[in-house]
């Protein structure tokens, strides 16, 4: 068994705990100084996760149906180190974060022209109606109403300044974002020991919601894949790349002696989205072919991992990949070497995705970002071995977020 | 019967459904409709896709097109898509907007299409929208989505009663769970769990469980309190089977009877009776509103009731939308919970959420079990 990533390196940038007030602070700071780079008054948000940034409110997701009609909505103001929030239940414990009574609100719903009118009214008093202000996306009602709410040409896109801001971890948030790792790995830990041939996919899964839950997890965020990898592309389901098809709802299918099995799961936790991603096989040890895969996919990680470090840019990564895996891609078409990872599963920087190369040789790295490295090795006729690992960017290099084992490699 | 194998919706179902919304599409002129939600992609498509949590931003997720009633969907593989939905049809998960111009632009009908209508926008679809579709005004879509969803067809009411029994027997195992000790958390982890041993991966919500307050209405404190004897546990199940919604809302009495709370428990009876009796079809929505005024109960500040369907779903009433709800009524068809909530001071609160259907002859409840199952212990 080969242990996780934290064997060969020892974290040390990132706290063993978080001083959440000074994250929701200096998060804070960063977003009103973009904004004041804007000569914006406000920035309103309405995306689950750029809320829960912009407030520090920390509240279990739900399906997103739900969360279109229900929705917490922040309000960032330049002049006002405090945001405020609209939300649902406004005394809950959860949602009211360090936010003081006067910045707290209740619901709007803004799929709603009444809701529009009423949040409208709201804002106006706290910003005045001829303020400057930015949105990260619109629904109808906003945008028909749109004259009540913004002045001139109307808004600007507030997504864009979230994105600036959340790229660059700062310490309290990568401490964070280390417990929600860990979390992930304790309960898939349950997970793996439970793997066997006639266990359903769906058990599985039944025992990760159950073991989050008991860890600290705060939601669940996808639905989690444990996916029997076919021997052959052609085996699998047809895709518009030609290339695999991952990652494949799990069902109430049985696992089979000999299934590999791909791995992808998180869970939210302090506001943060966490990511796993391992290759297992069912009631065998892995085969000699199977140990070769392993092997040469640690050599790709290795390899990018040698080139990763502030100053570097995403083409040097993929570079790396595509050289220690002798000239081709190792990772799939329709996704990326690597993408970044934080308030959101996916999100900047991504690496080797179909943006393309010269995105990737314009994206230089920076430290403070986090990375999910995630190439594969694939066989045809022999099915593949697929892992990820979590990194923070540093000055230097790099340093592991993940420590999981390898097991059963 | 075990469900192994990722397969589309009920063709009839699916078809019925795809069927309202071309007729919506005629009645408004609406050329294209693009939608982002993931619930109107599955009332249009019929095809299951990754389950994840929270809100998206609006991106172009699928596609219908009124002329021809082809289906464009964002799908790199064929898993799970029905077959009326060809290979050609696909499109696969992109990170680069040049990508998703060229499959807008390819649509048929794309260069002179006059009205476009979303469920959503962000500044990158409408900078998006305006160059693949240069003929065409982008509109407002929610209006007849809202009117193709919120009346079911029989198959689809169907398929929430299903939802609701999985709903009320995860519900069941949670409760079994709840004694003095155990925490919100927990009890979330324990409902999740029962949901997936029955085959079902995806929950509607993820707060589960909570401690009603003894000092204050509403107030709730941190989610790893752990539950004491005597308190009332609030329980909110919901689940997605099949992308239908079904849940119910229940109140218990952790080591206690609630029963022993006589008063709170008519108040409730009778708060969740009046809401019962004002859905008639006919009545205005706003007449759940009343109810809890004529019943001299403050408001929560939650929905009164919320549509249930293909992930959440229309109508929704509530105290801060008063005249959004009179000026909708209640027709046939329509399936959603109602909440009932009384608290009392120094007691604690009961809630109850109770998912109904509105028949030509009035409104069925969805449920099977007893509202107040501790009264009769």
């Amino acid at each position: 068994m080969s242990a996780g990533l934290m064997a060969s390196v020892a974290p040390t940038h990132i706290p063993a705990t978080p001083d959440l007030a000074r994250m929701q602070r200096q998060r804070g700071e960063r977003l009103r100084g973009l904004m004041g780079a804007q000569g914006l008054d406000a920035l309103v948000l309405l995306g689950n996760t750029n809320v829960a940034y912009a407030t520090g409110a920390v509240w279990p997701l739900a399906d997103g149906g739900r969360t279109n009609f229900e929705q917490p909505v922040a309000v960032v103001l330049a002049d006002d180190p405090t945001p405020h929030l609209f939300s649902p239940v406004r005394e809950d414990d959860r949602l009211r974060a360090e936010l003081p009574a006067d910045h707290l609100h209740g619901p709007v719903y803004l799929d709603f022209d009444e809701g529009v009118e009423h949040f409208a009214a709201q804002l106006t008093g706290l910003i005045g109606a001829s303020a400057v202000i930015a949105l990260d996306e619109w629904t109808h009602a906003l945008r028909r109403e749109r004259s009540l709410l913004f002045a001139g040409d109307g808004p600007s896109d507030g997504g864009r300044i979230i994105s600036a801001a959340k790229v660059l971890k700062t310490p309290d948030e990568l401490s964070c974002m280390r417990e929600g790792l860990r979390i992930t790995e304790q309960a898939i830990a349950e997970v793996q020991a439970l793997v066997a041939p006639g266990v359903r996919q769906t058990d599985l899964t039944a025992t990760f919601l159950r073991t989050i839950f008991d860890a600290g997890a705060d939601a669940n965020i996808l639905d989690p894949i444990w996916q029997v990898m076919p021997s052959n592309i052609a085996d699998g389901p047809w895709t518009t790349t030609g290339d695999l098809a991952c990652p494949l709802l799990s069902t109430e299918r049985a696992l089979v002696e000999g299934d590999v099995l791909w791995v992808d799961t998180g869970v939210s936790y302090g506001g943060f989205h966490s990511d796993f991603g391992r290759t297992w096989i069912v009631g065998r040890e892995p085969s000699a072919q199977q140990r070769g895969q392993f092997e040469r996919w640690q050599t790709i990680m290795a390899a990018v991992l040698d080139v990763t470090r502030a100053g570097a840019t995403a083409a040097d990564l993929t570079a790396a990949a595509i050289g220690a895996a002798g000239g081709v891609k190792p990772w799939m078409p329709h996704f990326y070497l690597g993408h970044g990872l934080g308030i959101d599963s996916a999100e900047m920087p991504y690496v080797g995705s179909d943006i393309g190369e010269a995105f990737d040789a314009s994206l230089v790295l920076a430290p403070g970002m986090v990375l999910v490295l995630e190439p594969i090795v694939w066989d045809d006729g022999a099915a593949g071995y697929r892992s990820e690992e979590v990194l923070l960017v540093t000055d230097d290099g790099w340093e592991p977020m993940t420590d999981y084992p390898y097991d059963p490699f | 019967m075990p469900i192994t194998e990722v397969l589309p919706d009920d063709a009839a179902l699916r078809l019925a459904r795809r069927t309202r919304l071309l007729d919506e599409m005629e009645a408004t002129d609406v050329d294209l409709l693009i939608v982002g939600r993931e619930g109107n992609a599955r009332y249009v498509s019929g095809a299951p896709r990754l389950w994840t949590a929270g809100s998206r931003a609006f991106g172009p997720g699928c596609v219908l097109v009124r002329a021809s009633g082809a289906v464009h969907l964002l799908s790199t593989w064929d898993e799970g898509i029905p077959d009326d939905i060809p290979h050609e049809n696909l499109y696969g998960i992109s990170f680069n907007a040049a990508t998703f111009l060229k499959v807008l632009q390819g649509i048929e009908g794309a260069a002179t299409a006059r009205t476009v209508a979303t469920d959503a926008l962000t500044f990158s679809a409408l900078r998006l929208l305006g160059k693949a579709f240069p003929a065409a005004q982008v509109v407002d879509g929610t209006d007849l989505l809202a009117r193709a969803r919120q009346v079911k067809t029989p198959e689809e009411i169907g398929a929430i009663r299903a939802s609701v029994r999985l709903a009320e027997s995860a519900l069941g195992e949670t409760v079994s769970a709840l004694t003095p000790g155990i925490t919100e958390r927990q009890l979330t982890g324990v409902f999740m769990e029962a949901m997936a041993a029955e085959g079902v991966t995806t929950p509607s919500g993820q707060d589960v469980a909570w401690i009603t307050s003894r000092d204050h209405p509403w107030r709730r404190a941190t989610r790893d309190t752990a539950v004491a004897a005597g308190d009332l546990v609030a329980f909110e199940a919901g689940v997605l089977r099949g992308g239908y919604v079904g849940e119910l809302g229940r109140t218990h009495a952790a080591a206690e009877d609630v029963g022993v709370h006589r008063d709170l428990l008519d108040r409730s009876e009778a708060l969740l009776r009046a809401l019962v009796v004002a859905c008639q079809p006919g009545a205005p929505l706003s007449g759940l509103l009343d109810a809890y005024t004529a019943a001299g109960i403050p408001a929560p500040p939650v929905p009164v009731a919320r549509g249930l369907g293909l992930g959440f779903d229309l109508p929704l009433v509530t105290h801060a939308l008063p005249r959004t709800a009179s000026a909708r009524h209640i027709e046939v068809g329509m399936v959603f919970s109602l909440t009932a909530y009384v608290w009392d001071q120094g007691v604690g609160a009961l809630y109850v959420q109770e998912p109904i259907a509105i028949t030509a002859t009035g409104p069925e409840l969805l449920s099977t079990d007893a509202v107040h199952a501790a009264r009769s212990h």
